[in-house]
């Protein structure tokens, strides 16, 4: 059992190497916070998150399909690689798609899925962009006309600017902890392998480690090559970002924090006008996203295929 | 910083103040004990602010502000610091040059100076208003771009009258220099007036 979960550590590993940069990832590139104390404030509330608010998607996931230890084991590092490959590439890919391509895949081999459940995740992912640039459009309209009547001096509102997106990266783990834990645990605990609050415990923890050992390329990719956001937009980037995910993890579908991220930047770019977003870069990534869940879908069908090789004396 | 960043308004407004007794100097008792010792200070208080400077300098990339914040103040102070070095300029070339400046255009030569020095006193408004957003920016960016006109006006006038008299042209010429340094009091007082609009702007959402 243990050697099956190491699969599922290193999918939460490469899940916190990629996705805390759509947490930190402007703030740290933008210089407002440290990589070291952005590393450690996700890496702390992502398990949090993940152990008081991640069993819905756990209970989502798990019903996709059935799965064996071993093919819960092949899905994990179908994924994992998955991410692997595209966070050495710095392109912000989505966890749940790489998982869900994954599940797919040994769905496929074993002729058997749930296609409601899937049909749901999916139209999550469509949701999530849309939802974050909303969120994002409404919140910097909201925020904005609140930030400009403050009577702050220029000292007194950066330092309210600094907290307030300190605060809001560490809700934006919280909720990436809650939302994604399932990515990483959910098929062990649908292969009974492990109870839910182990599966968010171990999760939470392995998120954390990509976090603290594996974060920084992926971190600056978001935050300088994408658009350089002055440090408001940051704030509302990364609040858009941490509701989203946030809404999507009370009703237990697990959804990728780098689609909720890319929409809170065309949001703010929507304000601010689109000059802001560089759109060859914004090409590149969705050209990832589309990419993602077929990699992760054909790494996990041909690891299902080599399993199931047999040695034929003769042959 | 904050406190530093008013002594060094506190430093540049001495080092003003100076220049405006310096200046007044020249044209009463040119070459005489008090010019060089008044240039002596204006000196002591252009080293005063550059020192501040580099010490707002230094704790403001160590732990205070935002990157943004960080490089809008240092350009902005970069830019003030210019002003003390042409009034020690100005006293230099009156003292090197041994200049006499010629009674018929001293009227006009201290009226540039006073609306050339009140321009970096609304200067040190605006940046105090910058950070405690206290005043109108807009009406003190509007005051100095109205002085700066004034003086450049001024200046046009004086190079004329200067170029009409019947004196040495060598003179001539070296008056001609001493206006126009004059005149860049003003013109870099407003390039810095309009640097503080374009950080206050950007600061707002």
């Amino acid at each position: 059992m243990t050697i099956s979960l190491l699969g599922g550590v290193f999918l939460g590993w490469s899940l916190g190497a990629n996705d805390a940069a759509n947490i930190f990832g402007t703030a740290v590139s933008s210089k407002m916070l440290r990589f070291h104390v952005a590393a450690l404030l996700a890496s702390l509330f992502v398990l949090i998150g993940a152990v008081l608010a991640g069993q819905p998607g756990v209970e989502t996931l798990k019903g996709l399909t059935s799965l064996t230890a071993n093919q819960a084991m092949i899905s994990s590092l179908a994924a994992a690689f998955t991410l692997l490959i595209m966070s050495l590439l710095g392109l912000p890919v989505s966890t749940s798609q790489a998982v869900v391509g994954a599940i797919l895949g040994v769905g496929f081999m074993n002729q058997q899925m749930n296609l409601s459940g899937l049909s749901k995740v999916v139209a999550c992912w469509f949701g999530t962009p849309f939802g974050g640039a909303l969120i994002a459009l409404l919140l910097y309209r909201g925020l904005a006309s609140l930030y400009n009547v403050l009577p702050l001096n220029l000292f007194q509102s950066d330092m309210v600017l600094r907290i307030a997106l300190i605060m809001a990266g560490s809700y934006g783990a919280f909720a990436l902890g809650a939302n994604n834990v399932a990515n990483v645990a959910a098929v062990f605990v649908g292969a009974g392998q492990i109870t839910v609050l182990e599966a968010t415990l171990i999760g939470g923890a392995s998120i954390a480690l990509g976090i603290l050992t594996f974060s920084r390329p992926v971190m600056e990719t978001v935050g300088k090559k994408l658009v350089r956001l002055d440090p408001f937009s940051s704030l509302v980037v990364v609040l858009a970002l941490a509701i989203t995910i946030h809404i999507y993890a009370l009703i237990g579908v697990p959804v990728s924090s780098s689609q909720a991220v890319i929409g809170g930047v065309l949001g703010v770019g929507l304000v601010k006008g689109m000059n802001t977003i560089n759109r060859g870069t914004l090409k590149k990534i969705s050209f990832a996203w589309f990419l993602t869940p077929v990699i992760s879908c054909f790494f996990s069908m041909a690891a299902i295929f080599i399993s199931r090789l047999q040695y034929q004396p003769g042959l | 910083v904050e406190s530093l960043i008013y002594s060094y308004l506190g430093a540049f407004d001495l080092a003003r103040e100076n220049f405006r007794e310096a200046f007044q100097c020249a044209i009463e008792t040119p070459q005489c004990e008090t010019f060089d010792f008044l240039i002596g200070r204006t000196h002591k208080y252009e080293s005063k602010a550059d020192d501040i400077r580099e010490e707002i300098k230094t704790l403001m990339y160590g732990k205070a502000l935002l990157p943004e914040s960080r490089g809008d103040l240092m350009g902005l102070l970069e830019s003030i610091d210019e002003i003390p070095r042409i009034f020690e300029k100005i006293l230099a070339t009156v003292q090197t040059q041994r200049l006499n400046i010629p009674e018929f255009i001293i009227p006009d030569i201290q009226e540039l100076v006073r609306i050339s020095l009140g321009c970096c006193d609304l200067l040190t408004r605006q940046v105090t208003a910058l950070i405690k957003r206290t005043e109108d920016m807009r009406s003190l960016l509007d005051a100095i771009d109205t002085h700066e006109s004034h003086c450049d006006h001024l200046e046009r006038k004086m190079i004329s009258k200067v170029f009409a008299e019947d004196i040495d042209p060598f003179e001539k010429l070296q008056l001609k220099e001493l206006i126009v340094q004059i005149g860049d009091i003003s013109d870099l007082a407003d390039r810095t007036s309009k640097r503080i609009n374009i950080i206050n702007l950007k600061r707002r959402v």
